[in-house]
């Protein structure tokens, strides 16, 4: 499943893998989400709402995210905050995406302060007043990149001719200054979001832009 | 094929097994048929269409133009080229028409004899087929989108009606009166369906993206809402309570044993709910498009081991399986928007209508066809064409001859 590192962000980042990029390497979305659930429930794998579109989620691998947060915050004020976060989240449950208010003060038995020195740390992202999402400490620029060579991408297939474009001959195209991931990454990402459609032909897959 | 008939001889086999792994694989081979062909009447796109439950021989359709056709679907001409013709039409020259798009037909669960449609002309008719009169009249305040009679009724015969006014209102056909009104709505109701399993329960869909449950014997509101999130908080904005989707929802349909309610929205999803306790079995069916503004007739298939649902999308009809989700087909045929699909359950055929005012009838193939000798109408290569059974061939003869 990760197959696509990426040792851009100097190793700050675990590596995160989107949900829907599952649904094109396997045949049955159904199985995918229950799988996924399975893991989630077994505090493996960790789901975050990334923010640019409401159902995309990226997963990690719960040890992966703990050893790079926790690496994050050598030398910080915040550790033990964080710290104690993570333990309480690895134990009563992994699968929530977002917290409220009432949650944090009442199970977690966190302080206002402390609410914000996680804010601060980037393990907790503003939401609504008074709630929060779950998210990865800098993930700001993987999500930057990641739109970007999204759409980077979609342009390429979009401007072939017939806006469609054999995979493998994608796969072989010099990436441009502005695609900073793996073209596989990307590759699975539009095909699993729904974005083109994968079609089989005699010549390998072929890409087609799908018109929404 | 012949495994199950040999199995179901020795009695190894229950009976229902073979009509089940025999429906299911027709169901496969579903295809365009150039042999079966339905009148084309209507001038104007056809928005819904209803085959009768009793013996499964007459199709209603209602189109844009506020027309009303009544197809006779049996072929009993012997030749496997056929048309179905329509038997009567309540056209523009008839002085009861609607003046608007009729948007739902359905036939009187129990026989032929009357039907009901409802429009946009803001009323909902009640008509007698033989005399093609209406014998009733309904009159809403805002368009209605649809309506719906409960198939198993016995102890009621109300008529639900879905309008541009968030109240659903309960009509008794007995009496001719309004009934009640079911208040829980936000915005319009574009899709009412009864359950199949007990007639008391009613599902609507609503344009504020809630589908609600009722029991219609209770005063106060509605059962339950069906809740995409599974009650799970932390996916949805604080704000949003118990939606069903993230758009209207303009698709309802109950799987034939009741058990399951599929819902269509604009977000592009199909979702499967478990209908009594209204969960949400997160079955993935992937981006189902979706742009109607009005209501979505799709169809369940009945009989079949794993069932199908038949979906419109776009200008082509998607076959989904049921439970696991996954695409088995796309029916490819029609020329622009379909807007409407009707599941015969015992031949398994797929009629489906469209804004390009055609009935295509998709009808399984499962034998080559012979491409030679088709100009003898043999029988004895009557088994291997999609034509006349030896066995449906009419055998009668008369004493006197």
């Amino acid at each position: 499943m990760t197959l696509f590192p990426r040792k851009l962000f100097n190793d700050a980042l675990p590596t995160i893998v989107l949900k829907h990029q599952l649904y094109s390497l396997h045949n049955d979305k159904t199985l995918v989400d229950k799988e996924v659930n399975k893991l989630r429930e077994q505090a493996e794998l960790l789901m975050f709402q990334l923010g640019f579109d409401t159902e995309a989620f990226g997963l990690t691998f719960i040890s992966d995210y703990k050893a790079k947060v926790l690496a994050g915050q050598e030398g910080k004020v915040t550790r033990a905050t964080v710290e104690r976060f993570l333990e309480k989240l690895l134990t009563s449950s992994c699968t929530d995406l977002s917290f409220s208010k009432e949650k944090m003060l009442r199970e977690f038995l966190f302080t206002d302060s402390e609410i914000t020195q996680l804010v601060k740390s980037g393990v907790l992202t503003v939401r609504d007043a008074g709630s929060w999402w779950l998210s990865i400490p800098n993930s700001g620029k993987f999500t930057k990149y990641f739109i970007q060579g999204r759409k980077a991408v979609l342009g390429m297939v979009k401007k072939s001719k017939y806006s469609e474009v054999l995979q493998a001959e994608l796969e072989e195209r010099r990436t441009i200054a502005q695609v900073k991931f793996n073209m596989k990454y990307h590759i699975h990402d539009i095909v699993g979001a729904d974005l083109v459609e994968s079609i089989p032909t005699t010549s390998g897959a072929l890409l087609r832009f799908v018109e929404s | 094929m012949l495994g199950f008939l040999t199995a179901r001889q020795a009695g190894l086999d229950d009976p229902l097994r073979l009509r089940r792994a025999e429906s299911t694989r027709r169901v496969f081979g579903l295809e365009l048929n150039p042999d079966r062909d339905v009148d084309r009447i209507h001038g104007n796109g056809i928005n819904t269409i209803d085959i009768e439950a009793v013996e499964g021989r007459y199709m209603l359709s209602g189109g844009s133009d506020g027309i009303i056709v009544v197809y006779d679907l049996e072929n009993y001409s012997g030749k496997p080229q056929y048309t179905c013709k329509a038997v009567c039409t309540v056209g523009r020259s008839s002085r009861y028409v609607h003046k608007f798009s009729v948007e739902t037909v359905q036939w009187y669960p129990y026989d032929t004899g009357m039907f009901v449609s409802s429009s946009f002309d803001k009323t909902m008719k009640v008509w007698d087929t033989e005399t093609l009169k209406p014998a009733e009249v309904f009159e809403f305040e805002g368009n209605v989108y649809s309506h719906h009679l409960s198939p198993i009724a016995r102890k009621h015969s109300l008529i639900a009606v879905g309008t541009k006014y968030p109240k659903v209102q309960l009509c008794d056909l007995k009496s001719g009166s309004r009934s009640h009104v079911l208040q829980g709505h936000r915005a319009e109701v574009l899709s009412v369906r009864w359950s199949p399993r007990y007639e008391h329960i009613l599902a609507t869909a609503s344009a504020d993206s809630k589908v609600k449950v009722w029991d219609v014997r209770r005063a106060s509101g509605s059962l339950l809402d069906l809740d995409q999130h599974k009650g799970d908080k932390s996916k949805a904005s604080t704000e949003a309570v118990n939606t069903a989707h993230n758009g209207r929802v303009n698709g309802l349909c109950f799987t034939g044993d009741g058990l399951y309610i599929l819902t269509t929205g604009t977000d592009d999803r199909m979702r499967l709910w478990n209908s009594a306790t209204g969960e949400n079995t997160l079955v993935n069916y992937g981006k189902v498009c979706n742009e109607s503004r009005k209501k979505l007739q799709f169809a369940v298939s009945r009989g079949c081991s794993p069932e199908f649902v038949f979906v419109p999308c776009g200008s082509s009809v998607a076959v989904y399986a049921l439970h696991t989700g996954e695409l088995v087909t796309m029916l490819r045929g029609h020329y622009n928007n379909v807007d409407c699909c009707e599941f015969h359950p015992d031949y398994q055929e797929l009629y489906s209508g469209g804004k390009d005012c055609n009935i295509l009838a998709w009808v399984p193939v499962l034998h080559a066809s012979a491409v030679e000798d088709e100009s003898n109408s043999s029988n004895k290569d009557a088994a291997s064409q999609p034509s006349v059974n030896p066995a449906l061939q009419d055998a009668w003869s008369s004493d006197e001859d």
